[in-house]
């Protein structure tokens, strides 16, 4: 940061080294701007493994061929948030939580919900407004109390009420929440809310020991207990985190490994690196650059997942005043006239985008709709051809001078603005003249709720209900309608998925939202990533779900 | 004398409080806030509101600064907006993992650099010197996250000879921690043994044209005691001063190589926290920092001026 200086004779000596390290810091701080490793816009991509397309989750782990004990250690592209389930954030928690916070619900690896410390799907009343949850018995939490209604609730209710809880929008519209007996949870709501049993196969469906929570109230993180396989042993600040086996959990015959460390390694390429050494078994979210070399080596193997998100365009339509204030329509052409923003759409190749700068690993998207999810229809997979022609007939309908100059901002990680760079020479054929503005991640974040862009790259990692992957972004009250975005038919539409329990119908009203959107394309869908991970083959039972988690609990060493 | 330690301590207060004012306007000066990035795609406006109330950001800068100082007075730095944890347990944790390494750098750097540098003195015009010259280019030139890759995949990955990443501390297994510490150290290391290279060969360079090293070798001393003795003895006090001034280049290279091996230190808890606009880790770290450079500079002050009794007299002045 700063050069010692030698001792001055006079009066300053000691001030200009001290405000030295001070300005230092804010240096490293600038520069820091200008080069961060933050959750990146499309830091993972493809694979070689598989076909294009064709996901890897793994395999459970075969009892008779893995031995029991022994450390895992899993490189992580970054450092977890809290360790609380009601105040994290970060998708890298979850990684975590896997092991020592059971769920009320959980994904397959058919994006389908199951139960886990529930024994069934919630019993839903004919009016939507009742959800009934059988609990699984005997289950102790690590601290030895028994795991039971109370617990749900307490933890429910936390999640409700907590200051600066996250889980406070995914739980809905929860009135109440009721324990007629110990093994039965009864959730009130005041209107339907068909997300919900979704949000309980999240971190809103962690039960917390009422006792843990009681000792450490807001610092629960401090020293989480929950029921699962592993408890919590250790964290170094920015550096790792360690969980132990823990002898109380209802199915710990299926636990093989004594415990896990997670180790923060922030680079992907020394994230390869530490796999092939060894000195990690499972390494996220790796890059296209390392995934080839890490498939030809016979000791590794590349799990893939397509991602339930997705990457697009936003742009800003209406959002002058900043995201949750009042819209206030933007005086540009791609703000006001929806044909600018459709030739915009139409001068994306997208297929060849993800062949030439993801080699083909990635999956086009139209659409904010996987095709893994099961709310899939023909309808939102429809995808506009490119048509570059069309779109400067288009621009010349719209009465917009072509180049027509849009400015754009995306994350300054490199695939983002390879990415970027990519769109810029594709568009110009259709009349665009793309103009990038690389920034770092909180940046863009910070200037995308003010509502200071033109155009912004960003992506969604993706949730398994639809409406948590759209209502928020294209809803006119959204919480993250950073394009300010208002459409009643959308919203309507929306709205009656959210509170409609027939599956069908369902499905249905999300493939007319995804007609609407291609119409008015507040948000142009690009492609969805596959979550990457790299596995040594000196371990088995690592799995990867389409919720981009990766399953460790259950791993063992080979014989 | 007295006056002297008074005035000088009064600017070493001052000193603090400037320095303290700076990172807390500067961390502030940055765009986006700790509740963005804690949030990061999971923010709506509500949780953003209840994250910035939580932590008081949502109060006056005057009364965030309060807060701050007078909790720090009280030696309490906070928690970490991220995680959650005591502030002043993570820089507790992070300082010697930073301080270890910088030291056992140095001692590599030393080794290489002294050695190096007394070859290319006395194999002067030879390939030997050729060789440490160009040694000393590319330790100056290439920078350490390359190096620490490189090192990573033919030491570790290919060769198995050490582990790519990790630590674990001195007192529960000194070998294993070295053994943990040494490619770090030997990346860390290479720029500042580069230096020392080049400064002790044209220290050593210097001293064997002397006059004391013609009458050492008329006396019939052998080269070994005239180069050993004699010309690298003298040599070494402008290499010391040089290791001395070194110091704070080490420690900002300490970030880079720390983020490489993951090693818990101080650079990259600083690095992290500057990432995630975790105010109370980098207002602390800041803190800590200032307060460790105005200490070492007020003793090596007080030190001079009882060496020398002039700065004294010119301090009262």
């Amino acid at each position: 940061m700063t050069r010692r200086t030698p001792p001055l004779l006079n009066r300053s000596s000691s001030i200009r080294p001290a405000l030295g390290a001070a300005v230092g810091v804010i240096a490293l701080a600038l520069i820091g701007t200008a080069c961060s490793p933050v959750e990146p816009a499309g830091s993972s991509s493809g694979s070689t493994q598989a076909a294009a397309g064709q996901d890897v989750f793994g395999d459970p782990a075969d009892p008779a061929q893995v031995k029991a004990g022994g450390t895992l250690t899993v490189a992580l592209s970054a450092d977890p948030d809290k360790l609380d389930p009601t105040l994290s954030r970060s998708l890298y928690s979850r990684y975590v939580f896997h092991t020592m916070c059971e769920k009320l619900y959980d994904l397959g690896p058919d994006a389908k919900i199951v139960p886990q410390l529930a024994t069934a799907l919630p019993t839903v009343s004919a009016d939507g407004l009742s959800l009934t949850i059988p609990l699984r018995q005997g289950v102790k939490f690590a601290d030895g109390t028994t795991l039971d209604s109370n617990a749900v609730r307490i933890s429910i209710n936390r999640g409700l009420t907590l200051a600066g809880s996250a889980r406070k929008s995914e739980l809905g519209p929860i009135s109440s929440v009721e324990t007629p007996n110990p093994q039965t949870v009864v959730i009130k709501l005041s209107k339907p809310f068909a997300p919900l049993t979704a949000a309980l196969a999240d971190r809103a469906g962690m039960v917390l020991s009422p006792a843990a929570v009681a000792k450490l109230g807001a610092n629960f993180s401090s020293a989480p207990v929950c029921a699962g396989p592993f408890k919590f042993a250790s964290r170094v600040a920015q550096n790792s985190i360690k969980v132990v086996k823990d002898p109380l959990y209802y199915d710990a015959a299926k636990v093989h490994l004594d415990a896990i460390e997670y180790r923060i390694i922030t680079d992907s390429s020394i994230r390869s690196a530490n796999l092939k050494s060894g000195d990690a078994q499972v390494a996220d979210s790796l890059s296209t650059q390392d995934a080839p070399s890490l498939q030809s080596d016979g000791n590794m193997t590349v799990l893939q997942s397509q991602s339930l998100g997705y990457q697009g365009l936003t742009i800003n339509i209406a959002n002058s005043n900043g995201v949750g204030n009042p819209l206030k329509p933007l005086d540009t052409p791609i703000a006001k006239d929806p044909r600018v923003r459709q030739a915009l759409a139409l001068s994306i190749d997208r297929e060849a985008l993800v062949k030439s700068i993801f080699n083909n690993l990635n999956t086009v998207a139209c659409g904010p709709i996987s095709p893994k999810s099961e709310f899939s229809s023909e309808a939102a997979q429809v995808c506009p051809p490119h048509d570059p022609a069309k779109a400067k007939q288009l621009l010349a309908d719209a009465g917009v001078n072509t180049p027509y100059k849009v400015t754009m901002i995306a994350s300054n990680n490199p695939d983002s603005i390879r990415l970027a760079q990519a769109l810029q020479a594709m568009v110009k054929e259709g009349g665009f003249d793309l103009v990038i503005k690389p920034v770092e991640y909180a940046s863009l974040l910070d200037q995308q709720d003010r509502g200071d862009f033109e155009l912004l790259q960003l992506g969604w990692s993706g949730r398994v209900d639809p409406d948590a992957n759209i209502f928020n972004f294209v809803g006119t009250t959204g919480s993250q309608n950073v394009a300010g975005y208002s459409s009643p038919e959308v919203d309507k539409l929306l709205t009656d998925a959210r509170q409609s329990l027939d599956k069908t119908e369902r499905i249905k009203l999300y493939g007319e939202v995804v007609t609407k959107l291609q119409q008015d394309d507040p948000l142009i869908y690009i492609y969805r990533q596959r979550n990457l991970t790299g596995v040594s083959k000196k371990i088995q039972g690592i799995q990867v779900y389409p919720d981009g988690v990766i399953r460790t609990a259950f791993a063992g060493f080979t014989k | 004398m007295k006056r002297y330690l008074l005035s000088r301590l009064w600017q070493s207060v001052v000193t603090l409080i400037l320095a303290t004012i700076v990172v807390f306007a500067g961390v502030r000066a940055l765009p986006g806030d700790p509740a963005l990035a804690l949030a990061g795609e999971d923010r709506d406006p509500e949780s953003l509101r209840a994250i910035r109330e939580q932590y008081g950001l949502d109060d006056s800068l005057l009364v965030q600064f309060w807060q701050f100082v007078s909790h720090a007075a009280r030696g309490d730095l906070g928690r970490s907006i991220r995680t959650g944890e005591p502030v002043g347990s993570m820089i507790a944790g992070a300082l010697p993992v930073t301080i270890e390494l910088s030291i056992l750098a140095i001692l590599v750097a030393s080794v290489i650099g002294v050695g190096a540098g007394v070859v290319a003195a006395v194999r002067r015009g030879r390939p030997a010197e050729w060789a440490a010259n160009a040694l000393a280019l590319l330790g100056l030139s290439v920078p350490n996250f390359w190096l620490g890759l490189m090192a990573i995949l033919y030491l570790s990955v290919a060769l198995g000879l050490f582990p790519a990443s990790g630590f674990v501390p001195f007192f529960s297994n000194p070998i294993d921690n070295l053994h943990h510490l040494v490619l770090p150290a030997l990346i860390l290391g290479t720029g500042l043994a580069a230096v020392i290279m080049r400064q002790t060969r044209s220290s050593m360079l210097d001293a064997l044209s002397a006059d004391y090293i013609r009458t050492a070798e008329a006396k019939g001393l052998s080269p070994r005691a005239v180069i050993g003795k004699h010309a690298l003895r003298n040599s070494l006090i402008v290499v010391v001063t040089i290791v001395g001034l070194q110091l704070g280049a080490l420690i900002s290279g300490a970030v880079v190589t720390e983020r490489i091996f993951a090693l818990p230190g101080f650079g990259k808890l600083t690095v992290d926290a500057v990432f995630q606009r975790d105010y109370p880790v980098i207002q602390a770290v800041v803190l800590v920092t200032a307060t460790a450079y105005i200490v070492i500079n007020l003793l090596v002050d007080l030190l001079y001026s009882v060496i020398d009794p002039r700065i004294r007299v010119r301090g009262d002045a």
